[in-house]
């Protein structure tokens, strides 16, 4: 591996992020299985660092996961995303912010079709009217919400209290980065680093003091692939494709993936359990998995958030062993505490896949 | 009426198909194509030959549903194809004329539909607690079975504004937003998009003789052998 | 005869047509850039399809082209159009009035790190066809010297009939480069599982089958007919290439120790830069227009500016040549008429 090839490309794909008004809208997904690192965002955004980030209650999903499963015309997630233009022009916000990787490619996709047909964005704009009597300017930017914690990273990285280096031998740690698919295959242009060598969640890692890990199937979707999630019975779809990925990090034995999108820790997690209670094989240490954290989560981590306030009791795969590297306490006891200490007892505990 | 011209309204047909070499490009880094019995470059191939014949038996077949959605193709063809977009034009196109019907896969269109439309016009979402069952999901693991048994009490913890008013994690839409996508549902096609499935769905479910809550379990858990590349 | 010609480039292209010049009777002047002739066919080890060695061919040009005014290490600064002729100012200070010049500023090699996924100069053991010449010629890579070759790869059309890359003309001599490589490489070491991954083989030239009936008959190399999607290096240093064989439509993963990328030709800086001092157009290939592609390939649009070799276009050796022949032939009547 040649590093500088590397740094020359990511030098090719650096994009001008505005630093501050952003109007945010939400995950689907994210909001059900990680609703800790959409808080932290906020709070790491808004609290911490005092931008300007505004959330209204009348947003809602973009559509993508129905589009991309193809329940719903092209016109319809066209006109619902332009309900959501609509609501960050009413707002006054032209720069816009999105939780999700789906919505983030649902969001550039359309402006660049309506680009190349511009009767088509005539036809939603008269859609849009005539369903909600609502009008709309297109956002002078867009980014997905790792691109903002990539711009704030050296401010996160001067205010950590932790680094990504292991305690025990001061080494730093390995990590796997993994992107959502249509952050950047889609348009390259509109990703930090490009398609091919993103560095968005390579930033991060590097100014928080750890080692990227560079695997043969680094590239490879994790196998959400949309309707070959959500139908039960396409299934071996998605745990093929993220068994595939495990079996080409493992020689690597990195410490922990990092992801920008939405359903890769999902599956990234869940399938390590899946494939340690059906074929028997785990793939971190003493048999735990390798812990799947999202963006927010590692930098509220670094920051010094506690472990269970951030969300990361919600993960299938431990990341107490983690924790232990990075010298991060906790306690285990409150885990899976609610509010002020309420007893909400306990998941069971797999069979294989060692938990705590 | 033909399929081709039928097919070239679709803006994604528009884009995704330029003229294809049948060079292999997007076929060797698709993650259907390692699992399934799938080709994107074979798709593109008879689209490009207008063969109304042959377009006519993908749209029927189980073929255009293999494909995944991630545009891993769009990044590496080398003429500026992209068969993800093509595929989607197709499937849309099979819907509307009910040749979903006629395969395994396309059959799925309708537990899709109506899990996904479902909770969009009731939630305001695409993915929402109340619908995504454990017992559907138990690759979800015993976390998520804990999550959704405490789950009031899981989201207060996390800061979450779980079916709350104003802005926040999994809040309750506002029912007059609610209402607005609703009507850019019947505005833009997607709920004529949703009666078409239904209605294909109900008279094939009939066909096959079932009700409509056998037929949702049927396609949305069966799956028959020969679908995989590893497979004889 | 007094008539200045100016050529400008002095790789084959230039040094042939300036040896017919100086055999007509006239002293042409060359104009190089760099600090020695014969351009990239200098760089080159052997020629297809007898293997001839590149070194004889340029310096048997070099010799006989010996008699003309040869500025290295120059460029052109400046040039200005007076009445009927052009005042061409060299960085080296000298001024030439001509009203002849003769562009023969030849190709560049397409930048392989520009298909990023290819992984050229972010993985060790990707390299490209210059560099394996190279090798051939000096023995001195560490990516082939240090590194077991047990399996070889040779990629076709990098940056050749590439939209995305900008450049959607066959480059033309690569498929038979590869196919000269490969064989090479089979030779030098011959346990090596060698694959060539190719769209389609444009085995246009003379005896150019023959040697790809060699390859496959008495050399065992592989085609494999899917163009490379994606190389990816895995935790020995091996590359790993993705590409489908699209005769049995099927994705196919190959782990190689060395992966040759056959670069294609594109319009070199020089010509571009040249053709703005001159105003000579480009055309929609991205390489000089020509008067017209099929009669006169040769005759710029200007009057006394002509072409030879690959600043219109992909060109191979011979082609080159017998376009240098040309338009010295050219010149001649040209000066003749007046």
């Amino acid at each position: 591996m040649i590093y500088q090839g590397k740094q020359k490309i990511w030098a090719d794909y650096q994009k001008e992020i505005p630093d501050n008004h952003w109007f945010y809208v939400r995950s689907c997904i994210r909001q059900n299985f990680f609703p800790g690192a959409e808080k932290m965002f906020l709070e790491i955004c808004r609290g911490l660092l005092k931008k300007d980030i505004f959330e209204t209650e009348h947003h809602t999903t973009c559509g993508g996961i129905a589009y991309h499963c193809d329940t719903i015309p092209q016109e319809t997630v066209m006109t619902i995303v332009a309900r959501q233009f609509a609501l960050m022009t009413e707002a006054g916000y032209e720069n816009y912010v999105a939780s999700c990787i789906t919505s983030f490619g649902n969001y550039i996709e359309i402006l660049e079709t309506w680009k190349e047909f511009p009767e088509l964005e005539t036809r939603i704009r008269e859609m849009l009217w005539k369903a909600c009597k609502r009008e709309f300017n297109k956002p002078k930017y867009v980014a997905h919400a790792s691109d903002l914690i990539y711009k704030y990273r050296n401010e996160i990285a001067a205010r950590a209290k932790f680094r990504l280096v292991n305690r025990f031998t001061g080494e730093p740690l390995k990590v796997v980065e993994h992107i959502g698919c249509h952050y950047a295959k889609m348009f390259p242009a509109r990703g930090v680093g490009g398609a091919e060598y993103p560095y968005v969640l390579c930033g991060m890692i590097e100014s928080w003091g750890g080692n990227v890990i560079d695997y043969p199937e680094r590239r490879h979707c994790c196998g959400y692939g949309f309707r070959q999630y959500h139908v039960k019975a396409n299934r071996g779809y998605s745990l093929s494709n993220t068994y595939k990925k495990f079996e080409s990090m493992e020689p690597y034995h990195p410490d922990f993936i990092l992801t920008n999108c939405p359903g890769c820790p999902y599956f990234m997690d869940r399938w390590q359990y899946v494939i340690a209670e059906t074929e028997g094989k785990t793939y971190g240490e003493n048999g735990y998995g390798i812990p799947v954290l999202t963006y927010e989560e590692l930098a509220s981590l670094v920051l010094g958030y506690n472990p269970w306030d951030i969300g990361l009791q919600l993960h299938q795969v431990a990341v107490e062993p983690l924790l232990d590297k990075i010298g991060i306490e906790y306690d285990p006891k409150e885990k899976y505490k609610g509010l002020n200490e309420k007893d909400l007892m306990r998941p069971e505990l797999p069979g294989v896949l060692r938990c705590c | 009426m033909k399929l081709y011209d039928e097919l070239l309204k679709d803006y994604r047909a528009k884009e995704g198909l330029k003229t294809c070499i049948n060079c292999g490009t997007c076929t060797a880094i698709c993650p259907a194509a390692e699992f399934y019995k799938y080709d994107p470059r074979k798709v593109m191939d008879i689209v490009q030959s207008r063969d109304e014949e042959e377009i006519e038996k993908l749209l029927k077949s189980d073929f255009i549903w293999y494909c995944g959605e991630c545009m891993s193709c769009v990044t590496r063809c080398p003429r500026k194809n992209g068969p993800g977009l093509v595929i989607m034009a197709l499937r849309s196109l099979s819907a509307r004329l009910g040749y979903f019907t006629c395969s395994e896969k396309g059959r799925q269109l309708y537990p899709l539909t109506r899990l996904l439309t479902g909770n969009i016009l009731n939630y305001g979402y695409c993915v929402y607690p109340d619908t995504f069952k454990w017992e559907d999901h138990k690759e979800s693991g015993p976390v998520w079975k804990w999550h959704l048994e405490h789950i009031d009490d899981s989201m207060a913890r996390l800061g979450a504004n779980f079916k709350g008013n104003g802005p926040g994690i999994l809040r309750k839409i506002p029912q007059e937003s609610l209402d607005e996508l609703k009507s850019i549902f019947d505005v833009t096609g997607g709920t004529e998009r949703i009666e078409t499935v239904n209605r294909f769905s109900e008279a094939k479910a009939e066909e096959m003789g079932m009700d409509m809550e056998e037929y949702f379990r049927e396609t949305f858990e069966h799956t028959s052998e020969g679908h995989l590349n590893n497979e004889d | 005869m007094k008539e200045n010609i100016v050529i400008i480039g002095g790789g084959i292209a230039g040094l042939e047509a300036a040896c017919q010049l100086l055999d007509l009777g006239y002293k042409p002047i060359i104009i190089e850039k760099s600090d020695h002739l014969g351009g990239h066919v200098a760089d080159w080890n052997c020629l297809f399809p007898d293997m001839t060695p590149a070194g004889d061919i340029v310096s048997a040009l070099i010799s006989k082209a010996a008699d003309a005014n040869i500025f290295l290490n120059t460029e052109i600064s400046f040039v200005n159009k007076l009445q009927d002729s052009y005042n061409i100012m060299l960085s080296n200070g000298i001024s030439i009035i001509t009203r002849i010049m003769l562009v023969t500023t030849g190709f560049s090699v397409f930048d392989a790190s520009k298909k990023e996924e290819y992984g050229y100069g972010v993985y060790d053991q990707v390299i490209t066809n210059k560099d394996l010449e190279h090798w051939f010629n000096t023995g001195d890579d560490r990516r082939v010297n240090d590194s077991a070759m047990n399996a070889i790869g040779f990629v076709h059309c990098v940056g050749s009939r590439d939209e995305k890359a900008r450049n959607s003309q066959c480059s033309k001599v690569c498929c038979i480069t590869a196919v000269k490589q490969a064989i090479e490489m089979k030779q030098k070491f011959p346990e090596a599982m060698v694959y060539c991954f190719y769209m389609d083989l444009r085995m246009f030239g003379k005896k150019y089958e023959d040697f790809y009936i060699s390859a496959q008959r008495d050399y065992g190399i592989r085609f494999i007919r899917g163009r490379v999607s994606e190389v990816s290096e895995n935790i020995d240093g091996r590359v790993i290439v993705k590409a489908e064989d699209t005769l049995s439509g099927k994705p196919v993963k190959v782990t190689l120790d060395l992966l040759v990328l056959m670069a294609g030709m594109v319009c070199s800086q020089d010509s571009t830069k040249v053709a703005n001092m001159i105003k000579l157009p480009l055309d929609s290939d991205g390489f000089l227009k020509s008067a017209d592609n099929v009669a006169d390939i040769i005759d710029s649009p200007k009057e006394g500016i002509f072409y030879a070799g690959a600043c219109t276009g992909p060109k191979t050796v011979p082609e080159t040549l017998a376009e240098a022949r040309a338009a010295a032939l050219k010149i001649h009547l040209y000066i003749m008429k007046k």
